[in-house]
């Protein structure tokens, strides 16, 4: 039976909540730390950490340094541990020192100058994107089974159809309010990447109407490559489908609901862009 | 001087308690906040329309109530009306979350203080113990999981939800998918109802071992929901007095005139109160302020809980029971709800975006949730999140004093304090991502 650690970091517990919906581990796997769920005060030797939140106080740095020594594997999970997640938007210059104003407060743990992802701290053996990755994708993690196999993109596992004379001249900003049912979002004029989005999510947001917002990052083809790359083929994607100029696209790119998302495995907030390597990626 | 620290876990996010002593007298008994990512700062110049979709991340236990929040606040802004459909739709959505918080919070969180064990997944050696426990969490899971499927059906995914949008839902839901959320409430209604017998007999022979039903001072209590039977959705806060009068209620943007906030130096989370006097939100709150539950089952259980503890009901133990009340009318009245068609296709009204104030209100499971933005030139100029749990912090730091008093005395500290503190805090059900967001 293999033993198992959740290090919550700085974050909002959502990954935690994914997993209490993937059950049937509980029977077969033994959860011995999870502050959410269980009193256990320190991490004993487990086979199996799993990492979520980001490295924002020096108390999650200390927790993360002592806690991956017991551990033989190590996971980061969720766009937090991966890149800093939503903390990301706060390490704007401006934001930063309001941050600063807050940190006399005493015997409380002091903020670091940057909110980090949780491998410029410690190596990671594996890497479960996605905010939060799904209870599927839990499992997948916990129990690996032989034939588990990840569509490449989320466009890939969505039920919408593309309709070719469906030309749309400029995107319509996020929250319209009328989505057609069936019709690709890109036809309809939103600004959905899920047509390079790594998939393995079974399409939940754009089945439901939302625009896929690129949570579980690059697809395997963009992965290793700086997030340029990325932008470009999702540039060419709606230059092929729709008339909207590139301009638009490019700034809705870098709004923040999306550039929380899209840089997670490369030219992340770090000035190492050493981009993670696909193999480890679920 | 004496100082002792508690961490804390069976609750959301990172806190802990800090009690300072000096010869037996216990001098302050503080509940901090230990985490903090700033949302009410680097959401400034995030473009409006996002808002729903960035703020669920400020709590992945409690996101679909940030998400209704912050889409009421861009619709009260706006000047939009969501069509009854959707309205009906987002109902459902504060329902799934009330089961699944309920149920977690229920029968993940506290019940092992009722059953002496550290968590609900730890593996126990006595072979009768380890059956009760298996059994529980079985069901428990089961029970939550509905919540969660609800949520999905209505809200697209059950955490950061995204159907929601300005001025309605992006879409109905289809009669097959309604068939089966209904078949799993009816599923866990029965389980739950007996998971909440048994919780219930089991916080008695916790009081009888304990002798207190946590034994602090009565206090005003908080909530928005509607007079007569719960309504989530509900536009005005209500509060009741300590005596069980119905007093003051506001709407989401006069909150400043009642309701007055102080940062603390000691922890992220700053604390609220009445004009100055503790008040109490959560499921003890509403479970007082509301006439009846108006579903069959949730009105039996709540007919017992006035019958053995009054109205308005105190002792801090009792906010367990009343989650459990609210737990099976929250399967109850989704069912009701799942009854109604939900497939028509006005699910939403066209808006046109404007620059302006907007103040969004929901009860979420620890109580009144508002939102409240100034949007520039179609940006976020200004963000408020106006925090249940932080309505609770002075209730929670005088609770903890009468458990330390009760438990540290001049020969010492009893070491039940440890357990007592868990206790006092769980009661309450904080959420700290929310509160220091």
């Amino acid at each position: 039976m293999q033993r198992f650690a959740v290090l919550q970091l700085t974050g909002c517990a959502g990954c935690e909540v994914s997993l209490l919906n993937a059950e049937e581990w509980v029977d077969q796997h033994e959860l011995v730390y999870m502050p959410l769920v269980t009193s256990a005060y320190s991490i004993p030797e487990v086979d199996l950490l799993l990492v979520t939140g980001s490295v924002q106080t020096d108390e999650d740095l200390y927790k993360l340094r002592r806690a991956v020594r017991r551990a033989k594997k190590v996971v980061a999970v969720g766009t937090c541990a991966i890149s800093g997640g939503v903390l990301n938007l706060g390490d704007r210059d401006e934001i930063r020192e309001l941050f600063f104003a807050e940190e006399s407060r005493y015997h409380l743990p002091k903020l670091l100058p940057r909110c980090r992802p949780i491998d410029t701290v410690v190596s990671v053996d594996q890497y479960l994107p996605g905010c939060p990755p799904t209870p599927e994708l839990f499992m997948a993690l916990l129990f690996d089974p032989p034939d588990f196999k990840i569509a490449q993109t989320v466009c890939e596992e969505c039920d919408r159809k593309k309709h070719k004379k469906m030309r749309p001249a400029h995107l319509i900003g996020f929250q319209h309010g009328t989505v057609l049912p069936d019709i690709c979002l890109i036809n309809q004029g939103y600004l959905c990447i899920g047509v390079s989005t790594r998939g393995g999510c079974r399409a939940l947001c754009t089945r439901a109407g939302q625009p896929c917002v690129g949570c579980r990052g690059a697809s395997n083809a963009f992965i290793e490559k700086g997030s340029k790359k990325w932008f470009a083929t999702i540039q060419r994607i709606f230059s092929k489908m729709t008339d909207i100029p590139a301009h638009e696209i490019e700034a809705a790119l870098r709004s923040p609901q999306l550039s929380l998302f899209l840089s997670q495995f490369s030219d992340y907030a770090s000035k190492e862009p050493q981009p993670r390597l696909k193999a480890k990626v679920l | 001087m004496v100082t002792l620290t508690f961490p804390l876990s069976r609750i959301e996010g990172h806190a802990q308690v800090v009690i300072e002593v000096e010869g037996g007298k216990v001098l302050s008994a503080r509940f901090q906040a230990t985490e903090v990512r700033g949302f009410q700062h680097f959401v400034q110049g995030v473009p409006a329309e996002q808002m729903p979709v960035i703020v669920p991340r400020i709590c992945g236990v409690c996101s679909t109530a940030h998400h209704l929040a912050s889409v009421n606040a861009l619709e009260n802004a706006y000047g939009v009306t969501p069509p009854p459909l959707a309205v009906k739709i987002r109902e459902l959505l504060l329902l799934g979350q009330l089961i699944q918080n309920q149920a977690t919070s229920l029968f993940i969180f506290t019940m092992p203080d009722t059953l002496g064990v550290k968590g609900m997944f730890e593996r126990l050696k006595d072979p009768d113990l380890e059956r009760v426990r298996t059994s529980i969490t079985g069901q428990a899971l089961k029970v939550r999981k509905a919540g969660t499927h609800l949520i999905s059906v209505a809200g697209g995914q059950f955490i950061h939800p995204v159907k929601a949008v300005v001025g309605g839902m992006t879409s109905g839901i289809a009669p097959e998918e309604v068939a089966v959320a209904c078949a799993e409430l009816a599923t866990s209604l029965p389980l739950a109802c007996d998971l909440f017998d048994s919780y219930w007999e089991l916080l008695v022979s916790l009081k009888k071992r304990i002798d207190t039903w946590g034994d602090d001072a009565p206090a005003y209590y908080i909530a928005a929901t509607a007079e007569n039977q719960p309504d989530y959705g509900s536009n005005i806060i209500r509060l009741m007095d300590p005596d069980g009068i119905e007093g003051d209620h506001f709407t989401a943007h006069e909150f400043r005139d009642h309701l007055i906030y102080e940062e603390t130096d000691y922890s992220f989370a700053g604390k609220t109160s009445y004009r100055g006097e503790v008040m109490r939100a959560n499921s003890l709150a509403r479970v007082n302020l509301v006439q009846r539950m108006g579903t069959p089952r949730a009105d039996e259980y709540l007919d017992r809980f006035r019958e053995a503890f009054g109205r308005p009901a105190h002792e801090l133990l009792l906010y367990d029971l009343a989650r459990g009340i609210e737990l099976v009318y929250a399967l109850e009245r989704a069912m009701e709800i799942l009854a109604e068609p939900l497939d028509k296709d006005d699910t939403a009204v066209p808006h046109t975006p404007r620059d302006g104030e907007g103040y969004g209100l929901v009860e979420a499971p620890r109580g009144p949730l508002i939102h409240h933005y100034r949007i520039e030139n179609g940006l976020i100029a200004k963000a408020e999140f106006v925090i249940p749990t932080v309505h609770n912090v002075m209730a929670i730091e005088r609770a903890l004093r009468v458990a330390a008093e009760r438990y540290i005395t001049p020969e010492g500290v009893n070491m039940e304090l440890e357990q007592a503190v868990g206790r006092v805090v769980r009661a309450f059900d904080p959420c700290i991502a929310c509160a220091t967001h």
